[in-house]
Parts: structure tokens; C-alpha cells; sequence
């Protein structure tokens, strides 16, 4: 009886992994990222572990303190990331196939930027737009916030 | 503590100067928070000084913007400001319930006598915001230099500020967006108002309704750092009455009024 129930039960594993044999097609293939424009304002290796805890802390510094450098501009990422279609026009930076979406759709990661921000650049907004000298003169927030950002950036280092 | 977005001092802070400065208890409270040793409170304020603010400190910040509008100088029928405000913060310009309206141009006039007066309401940016202190989620927030923002990343959407903020300033999208300006961002189930254009401001330039009322000829709007006495708009208020709207509710709106 015994015998009988571990033979039916080792004919379904079986079963099971013959099905699994057959129909699985290897590894997802890794994603194919198109070549940016331009150097990135962080080691792309480094970056593409800590694009998201970067872009956590530049938001709270641009957004609530105003102190906006010339490498935290989202803006300046999609600028160097974008694809052309054939007439010339950029493709939203978050369509199917396109930088942002092809290592999201790998990872499974939503993407939620692009329901407030813009996918696409300005016409007039190439990557090199701003001097960037501008916004010193917002630094006179800078003292009282940044080492305390500081501190908190270190503690979140690379996973 | 680890988490950027939930860094409880900074937050804390925003909230203390909008409430003009809080309560010895909460401070102290805060303190903790932000793992700040109680003891440096006890001395006096100076320690404070580069976290928390005393009670009435706004009015020390060194620089507070504001506009200053001069309904002397307004032109009824012109409407410049509203659609260079449109046009550069990509809003659609409709004005019905579901559109978002940043700025909008206002007529009074005096019963009684048929006085009629033009002149642009947008947000206050007020010293005191009612939307700050609704708020639940510390979007709504007042930065160091008087501007009233929402942080989108952390707005849920819940509609607070709205309601509370007297001058109907704020405004909610309620449909998917996807024609912004690289610039604004704005998207569905946010709260948003005029932000002074913020990022203009950034680069050291007028909010471009105050620009294109320039470019129209009317100069009626004038924006500036009202703290900084040499600054146009601090002397324009020293030499001239000027009035906020609704003074009465005590908010100290950054927009100040001549000639309503
Ligand atoms: S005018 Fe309204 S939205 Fe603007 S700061 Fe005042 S309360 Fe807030
Ligand atoms: S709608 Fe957003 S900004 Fe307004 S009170 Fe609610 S969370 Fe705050």
C-alpha cells in the first residue's frame, strides 16, 4: 500500500518536472540598455545599484530645501537616456523597450516617476542646459541641512 | 532615522516655523526624535537656532519671497499673467471644477458706487498656511524662503488643504497627466498650487507671470525677497499703503495688495 502511494506520488513529481523540462524556455535574457549620451553623474555600475535611494535623497533636497545641483536634475538623465523614433521626436523615456522600462519589466519594479514627471525632454532643455551656478544662491539653506542629509545618505549606502 | 523621507527633524521643523514656533514639551519631544541631546535646550534657544525656530522667527529669515500687486497698474481684460502661468507650468487653462487653476484674474467692485478694480489672486504663500497646518502627510510645507509647496512624493491626495486654504488656491488633479513640462511636474491624485514658479526662482528669475505682466508693459507685479530692505519690493512696501487679502484671518500672506 505503502509501495503503491510512493509510486504514484514519485510518477507525478516526475510528471511535473518532464512538464517543466518542456515547456521552459531558459533564462529571461537579460535586458539590452541603449548607450546614453554623455557620462553619467555617478559610475554607471554605481549607479544602477543606487539610482533609487540617489534619487530619494536629491528629490528632498531639491524639493523641500531648494538647493538643486546641476547633476540631480531628472531632467538630465532622461535628456542623455532618450531614444529618437524615425521622424526625430523622443520616445517617453518609460515606454516599452526604453531605458527606464526595459531593467524595470527584468526586475519587476514599477516605475511611478512619469505619473508626475515628464517623460520626454524639453525641446530646448539639451543635456548641458544649465550652468547650474544659479543655484548657489539657494545655499544659504545649505549649511543647516546638509550635514544632517549627509549623515542620513551614508546610512543608506549601496545594498 | 534611516530613511530620507521620513527625516523627522527636518520635518519637524517645517512644521515648527509654520506654527510659528511650538511648545517647550513638543520641542523637547522632537528633540528626542531627531536624537538631539535635551539638555543643549535648557541654555536657550541659539542651539535651536539651526534646527528649530523661536516663535515669530519668520519674520528673521533672511529671505521671505513675496509679490506685490499693484491693481493700479492691472489692466482688466489682460490676462498675460494667467497664460504665461499656464503656458510655463503646462496646466490646460480650463476653468471648470476638475482643471487646476494656479492663478486667476479677479474684478471687485463697489456696489454702491460702480468702483471697479482688476487685479491676480494666486497662492499667498502665506507666513501662517492653513494648508501646511491640514495637512497629514507634511506635503503641504512651507520652504525656508517663504514659498508654500506641495511635495508630491509624499501628497496622498486627501484634498485637506483644499478645503482649509481660504483663498481657494490649491487645486487638485483628478485625471492622468501626461503633457508636463519637464519642469512642473504635476500628476493624478495630487494636491498643487502656485509655486511662485519655484524653478525659475531657482535660477534667479522672476515667476513668469510677474515677467510677462513686465513684457506686457503693465508692471503691475513685482516680486522679490520682502525681507531684504534694499530690495525693490521692501522699499516699494516702505514708501506705499499696501494691503493682504483677508488680513483679518491672520495667515501673513507673502502677497501683498496696493491699490484694492
Ligand atoms: S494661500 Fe492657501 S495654499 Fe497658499 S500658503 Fe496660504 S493657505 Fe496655503
Ligand atoms: S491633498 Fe496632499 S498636500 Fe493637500 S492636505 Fe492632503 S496630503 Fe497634504
Amino acid at each position: 500500500m505503502r509501495a503503491r502511494a510512493l509510486a504514484i506520488a514519485i510518477s507525478v513529481v516526475a510528471v511535473l518536472l518532464a512538464a517543466l523540462w518542456f515547456t521552459h524556455k531558459g533564462p529571461v535574457p537579460r535586458p539590452l540598455i541603449a548607450q546614453a549620451r554623455g557620462h553619467c553623474v555617478v559610475n554607471p555600475s554605481r549607479m544602477r545599484r543606487i539610482h533609487m535611494m540617489w534619487l530619494r535623497q536629491v528629490r528632498m533636497r531639491v524639493v523641500r530645501y531648494g538647493v538643486a545641483l546641476r547633476a540631480d536634475r531628472l531632467t538630465r538623465c532622461i535628456s542623455c537616456h532618450v531614444q529618437k523614433n524615425a521622424q526625430g521626436q523622443a520616445i517617453p523615456i518609460n515606454a516599452p523597450g526604453q531605458f527606464c522600462s526595459t531593467c524595470h519589466v527584468y526586475a519587476g519594479v514599477k516605475v511611478d516617476c512619469f505619473a508626475c514627471h515628464a517623460a520626454v525632454p524639453e525641446p530646448a532643455f539639451a543635456p548641458g542646459h544649465f550652468s547650474g551656478a544659479h543655484h548657489i544662491q539657494a545655499a544659504f539653506l545649505w549649511p543647516r541641512v546638509l550635514p544632517r542629509h549627509f549623515k542620513a545618505s551614508l546610512s543608506r549606502a549601496a545594498p | 532615522m534611516t530613511d530620507p523621507d521620513s527625516f523627522v527633524p527636518q520635518d519637524s521643523k517645517a512644521q515648527a516655523e509654520n506654527e510659528g514656533g511650538c511648545d517647550v514639551g513638543r520641542r523637547r519631544l522632537l528633540a528626542m526624535a531627531g536624537g538631539v541631546a535635551v539638555l543643549a535646550l535648557a541654555p536657550g534657544v541659539t542651539v535651536w537656532a539651526s534646527t528649530f525656530r523661536a516663535k515669530g522667527a519668520v519674520d528673521a529669515d533672511p529671505v521671505r519671497y513675496g509679490l506685490l500687486i499693484d491693481a493700479n497698474h492691472c489692466q482688466g481684460g489682460c490676462d498675460a499673467c494667467v497664460r504665461a502661468c499656464k503656458q510655463y507650468n503646462g496646466l490646460s487653462g480650463k476653468t471648470g471644477p476638475d482643471n487646476a487653476q494656479w492663478i486667476r484674474k479677479v474684478t471687485i467692485q463697489d456696489p454702491k458706487t460702480g468702483f471697479t478694480r482688476n487685479f491676480p489672486v494666486m497662492c499667498q504663500h502665506c507666513a501662517k498656511p492653513a494648508c501646511v497646518a491640514v495637512c497629514p502627510t507634511g506635503a503641504s510645507f512651507r520652504r525656508a524662503d517663504g514659498i508654500v509647496l506641495v511635495d508630491k512624493h509624499r501628497c496622498i491626495g486627501c484634498r485637506y488643504c483644499l478645503m482649509a486654504c481660504p483663498y481657494q488656491a490649491r487645486s487638485f488633479v483628478a485625471h492622468k497627466v501626461d503633457d508636463q513640462r519637464p519642469r512642473a511636474p504635476r500628476g493624478k491624485g495630487t494636491a498643487e498650487g502656485c509655486t511662485l514658479c519655484v524653478e525659475r526662482v531657482d535660477r534667479g528669475k522672476p515667476p513668469a507671470c510677474v515677467a510677462a505682466c513686465a513684457r506686457r508693459g503693465h508692471k503691475a507685479m513685482l516680486f522679490g525677497n520682502l525681507h531684504d530692505p534694499q530690495s525693490a519690493i521692501a522699499k516699494r512696501l516702505a514708501q506705499y499703503a499696501s494691503t493682504t487679502i483677508r488680513a483679518d484671518l491672520g495667515m501673513e500672506p507673502g502677497v501683498h495688495y496696493r491699490g484694492i
